[in-house]
């Protein structure tokens, strides 16, 4: 059984008599690199300020390592790094001192500071004030930050929003080294499917503040076929063959277009087609892209 | 806890202007003086023949109550900018650290920087006085103290106050008006029965014979409103 290091239950938030999150239930195990998803305003930051303690949830619980937020905040809080949507840094100071304001409440050892600035390659730039950085580099000084305390997990809410590919590549590459690295969890929340999926092995998406997916990426690709593409010699007499043996189809494109089937399904339906002479030029798996699928939780709330 | 939250927000509010504030307001008040017993120091010292240092205890005095809203409003503002600007709260309050600890760290900030104004005060009291030639003799030092620290405890009621507001709300707008309008309203404090706390910076040094009164009352006023602003603090939403 997997040990789960966020758990929560009938999560709500509401605000003025609008529900920004409700009854959520999240569950990431330890290790995994959690990928939470969801367009703009579904929920995805007011959840993360939940999960650290910044906002009260209205009903429900949060428990983090086992342990119920609300009665434990500061022991739970010493093992979690966050950075919560755009960068904190103390723009007026540099990079180090912006560590040791931070290592001054942590308290971990000085040295603690060099290796993190390491981790996100700005030690070249330790010395400078924080308001001369891109925006690429505020952010890897946010996780050099979050990084700090040693945690055991990592929360990280949108940390790619805003910047260029390089900066992507970066942060995605950081993210990804960290469960293998310094056996670190991460929650990792973004807007973009594509983003994601290049780094976690779990997604949960969030939609009007519910859940409607949570499950692995590999079972999330496994629903991404989407049925068969025929194309053959008399398209229209072949439909009503197909449909004589109970098979859902219809016509598109000159082809025809079948929902899922099996494989023995396939070569039964191919045999009888050849066998009424038809001559078959091409059979298809249309697979739906991940991206499809997002967008088709997000736009009916679950999938079909 | 709050040892650490303080010495984390020493080093935050480096070139915050801060330090810079707590000296111009403290040597502003002195080179005020100096400019006016330069200008016209034969007939001032010639009417306070009879005690010269009282006389400039005096004169100073006339400022000290608007001077501490007016530092009481711009630090409290400009400790909580410091977060504010750099929306750093939502970090800040993700550490392992109780919000009653940050809370408190930066009010014993905004003390701290205070006192160290009124020390200046004190301090260039002297020095001007002796600059000024009233003499060494007979140098009224625990007056001199009193100028500026019996004061400081009638206005911390305002500090607690102005810092509650920075500290809570983003947009210092109003917490600014309000620090401003009290200091003008200040001024006329020897008009105010003794129960409005806006007098109690100037009688609390007046009224020599009884301080302990606004003294007192500003120090309970104060901790009860520091009390209710980390009260608001510690359930306040981080957005």
């Amino acid at each position: 059984m997997r040990e789960l290091v966020i758990e929560t239950k009938d999560l709500n938030k509401k605000y003025r008599g609008r529900y920004a999150v409700r009854n959520l239930n999240l569950e990431i195990g330890r290790g995994e690199i959690y990928g939470f998803l969801g367009p703009n305003g579904a929920g995805k930051t007011t959840t993360i300020r939940m999960l650290l303690g910044l906002i009260r949830p209205t009903m429900g619980s949060i428990h983090i390592f086992g342990k119920d937020l609300r009665k434990e905040k500061l022991n739970i809080l010493r093992k979690v790094g966050s950075l919560v949507e755009y960068p904190s840094n103390y723009g007026h100071l540099t990079a180090v001192q912006n560590l040791e304001a931070v290592r001054r409440i942590l308290d971990v050892p000085k040295s603690r500071i060099d290796e993190v600035l390491s981790i996100v390659s700005l030690t070249k730039d330790a010395k400078r004030p924080v308001k001369g950085y891109s925006l690429g580099m505020k952010q890897r000084l946010g996780i050099a930050t979050a990084l700090l305390g040693n945690p055991e997990l990592l929360i990280l809410d949108e940390p790619t929003n805003g910047l260029d590919p390089e900066g992507i590549h970066e942060i995605r590459e950081l993210i990804r080294s960290m469960p293998q690295q310094h056996g670190i969890t991460v929650l990792v929340s973004s807007h973009l499917l594509s983003e994601v999926e290049q780094m976690a092995g779990t997604v949960g998406i969030i939609r009007e503040g519910e859940l409607v997916f949570q499950d692995t990426i590999s079972n999330l690709q496994q629903q991404a076929s989407g049925g068969f593409r025929l194309v053959v010699s008399e398209p229209a007499e072949a439909l009503q063959l197909i449909r004589g043996q109970g098979y859902a189809g219809r016509l598109e494109d000159g082809g025809l277009r079948l929902d899922q089937l099996s494989d023995p399904e396939v070569a039964l339906l191919v045999k009888r087609l050849v066998d009424h002479n038809h001559a078959i030029y091409r059979v298809e798996e249309k697979r739906r892209t991940l991206e499809d699928i997002f967008m088709q939780v997000i736009e009916q709330g679950g999938l079909s | 806890m709050i040892g650490k939250a303080l010495s984390s927000d020493f080093l935050k509010i480096r070139r915050k202007g801060i330090w810079f504030l707590v000296f111009l307001g403290s040597v502003g008040l002195l080179a005020m003086q100096a400019l006016n017993f330069g200008l016209r120091y034969d007939y001032l010292t010639d009417r306070y023949k009879a005690d010269l240092w009282k006389g400039l205890i005096g004169e100073i005095f006339s400022f000290v109550p608007i001077a501490l809203y007016l530092g009481a409003t711009l630090i409290s503002s400009q400790i909580a900018n410091v977060e504010h600007q750099n929306n750093s709260w939502k970090q800040l309050l993700a550490l392992p650290i109780s919000r009653a600890s940050v809370f408190t760290a930066k009010v014993l900030l905004g003390f701290i920087a205070m006192g160290v104004a009124c020390l200046i005060l004190s301090a260039g009291t002297v020095v001007l006085g002796i600059l000024l030639k009233f003499g060494t003799d007979d140098i009224p030092y625990l007056t001199i103290l009193k100028l500026s620290f019996l004061p400081y405890l009638g206005a911390l009621p305002m500090l607690a106050l102005q810092l509650w507001l920075s500290l809570t709300l983003k947009n210092q707008a109003l917490p600014i008006t309000l620090g401003i309008t009290a200091a003008i309203a200040s001024m006329f404090a020897a008009n105010y029965p003794e129960f409005i706390p806006l007098s109690w910076p100037f009688l609390s040094f007046i009224s020599e014979a009884k301080p302990a009164l606004p003294v007192g009352a500003g120090i309970i006023l104060a901790f009860v409103v520091y009390m209710v602003g980390m009260g608001h603090f510690r359930g306040k939403d981080v957005n």
